[in-house]
């Protein structure tokens, strides 16, 4: 399956377009997490939790909209396009859409 | 003791109605859906097929989505553990869905939509006493083509 | 370039469990994790409260003011007699600095010890009871507690348990409002056990007192008898103590393991 940013893949041809597809997860951190960016609070420096939490629910929504992408009958996505957003107090959306196609 | 009970009752009512609630609003996205399968809409910056435009324009869709009380106390119990709040994902799933649907709604007659783009963000995050709810706003570039005469 | 719109057939931007599933988790998770905090900080209150000796426990406490009720001031005498009565006990139970009595205006049939060495009686009781005996042994029932440093075990657990759920829920849930009291007085009995150590306790210091243990169950019986009038002040009763009935037939049978008798009661004029 092959993700792009781009409108086309370089050196192959698009044959089928599916729609747009998508895949989301929304996850929240532990009270762990918490303490630890409190005290990062103080001292400054990078979330080294938050970045970790948020790269595996990246990985997750990509994944879902590989399967979306799967179950049309897609062997591509393009112009792949990512969103982030906090839905409620402690939790994070991620949100990847892009356009299924079909290439050769 | 009577807090424990009214919070028990507010959790019924959110779970019984959000279910509810939930159920009839997919089952409107899924037919509705299918009505608006034959409206193509990429994310894609050109046009599908390269057709003469005759007029683009742009078009938006948006919906806000509340929460119920037992998806608060679900989302509260899953910031202590950590993982994914599940009962979020369907709410920005509809969400999202419907506001898809109320910008094709809002562009009948177009060919084609292309560069949809989609923005998530919350109203008051439910904190203290506020409302908690999604708005999803979905927009993109309607394109209608130019009809060939005689067609 | 071909447009084929397909639907798919299953959503995969959701999990497929089910949400009741994942709520009966999760709070059981957040309440098992609170009862163990609960059990291994009980263990450390405890041994605090071994290192807490009455002279200290009297200097941290000496400038709290009970004030939860009007207090009964307009007849000194009352209290002047419940003191002398707890006053005679003090020597019977061992316990060697002062206890002061507050008595308070209540329809409640309580009372209860707070840490600092107060005893808190509420006037329904003064109004109930018959004999001195019965009111002697709800005195030497608290003077038990005292001895046994009961009242800060349960003052401590209870400050544990509302910090404990203003931590995990925050300070102004209806969970920990619901807790906060528990911690302020000390009044939610956590062992059922050392409730019936103080019983013991009392009956003997009845004994000692006495020579008899005569009056010892007179309070239970007076709530059970009076069920109807005071039920409100029984069922507040039964909110932190042991079942009545079973509680009497304890004391009866400790009494007659431990050779006490029961003879005639002397009479209460408050």
């Amino acid at each position: 399956m092959f993700l792009t940013n781009t409108e086309e893949i370089p050196g192959k041809n698009i044959i089928t377009c599916y729609g747009v597809v998508s895949g989301s997860t929304v996850r929240a951190k532990h009270a762990g997490r918490d303490m630890m960016a409190g005290l990062k609070n103080i001292f400054g420096g990078e979330l080294k939790g938050y970045t970790e939490l948020l790269g595996e629910s990246r990985d997750q929504a990509i994944e879902r909209m590989k399967d979306q992408a799967q179950q049309v009958g897609a062997n591509a996505i393009v112009n792949v396009r990512f969103s982030t957003s906090s839905v409620a107090a402690g939790a994070a959306e991620i949100y990847v859409y892009g356009t299924a196609v079909r290439v050769e | 003791m009577i807090d424990l009970k009214i919070l028990g009752i507010l959790i019924a009512l959110g779970y019984f109605f959000g279910k509810w609630a939930e159920r009839s609003h997919y089952k409107s996205i899924i037919k509705r859906e299918k009505e608006f399968a034959k409206l193509p809409t990429t994310s894609t910056k050109k046009p599908l097929g390269n057709p003469m435009v005759a007029k683009a324009e742009l078009v938006c869709g948006s919906v806000v989505v509340s929460v119920d009380y037992f998806k608060r106390i679900l989302a509260a119990l899953r910031n202590i553990f950590g993982g994914a709040v599940q009962s979020y994902e369907t709410l920005v799933d509809r969400a999202r869905r419907e506001a898809i649907l109320r910008m094709k709604e809002s562009c009948n007659n177009a060919d084609q939509i292309i560069n949809l783009r989609i923005e998530t963000s919350s109203i008051s995050k439910g904190g203290k006493n506020k409302i908690g709810s999604v708005e999803v706003l979905a927009y993109g570039t309607a394109i209608y083509c130019m009809k060939h005469n005689g067609l | 370039m071909d447009y084929k719109p397909i639907l798919p057939e299953r959503n995969s931007n959701i999990s497929h469990n089910h949400p009741v599933k994942e709520f009966i988790i999760l709070a059981s998770g957040v309440v098992g994790f609170i009862l163990v905090c609960f059990w291994v900080l009980g263990f450390f209150v405890d041994i605090a409260v071994n290192n807490l000796s009455p002279e200290k426990e009297g200097l941290l406490f000496s400038k709290v003011n009970i004030n939860m009720g009007v207090k009964a001031d307009d007849e000194p005498e009352k209290r002047e007699a419940v003191q002398a009565v707890v006053d005679s006990l003090r020597t019977c139970i061992d316990v060697d600095y002062p206890v002061q009595v507050t008595i308070i205006e209540s329809e409640k049939l309580n009372a209860f010890a707070f840490p600092g060495g107060h005893i808190v009686v509420f006037t329904a009781i003064l109004d109930k009871m018959e004999s001195e005996n019965g009111l002697a042994f709800i005195l030497a029932h608290e003077l038990a507690h005292f001895k046994n440093r009961d009242h800060l075990r349960s003052l401590g657990r209870g400050i544990v348990l509302a910090a404990l759920s203003s931590m995990l829920t925050g300070a102004d849930s209806s969970i920990s409002r619901l807790l906060a009291p528990t911690g302020y007085l000390g009044q939610a009995q956590f062992s059922q056990s050392r409730e019936t150590k103080a019983d013991i306790s009392a009956l003997e210091a009845l004994n000692c007192r006495y020579g008899h243990v005569g009056g010892a169950t007179e309070f239970f019986e007076i709530i059970q008898k009076n069920g109807q009038d005071v039920k409100e002040g029984a069922l507040h009763y039964f909110a932190s103590h042991p079942e009545l009935r079973y509680r009497i037939q304890a004391l009866r049978k400790t009494a007659k393991e431990k050779g006490f008798h029961f003879e005639e009661v002397k009479e209460l004029f408050l």
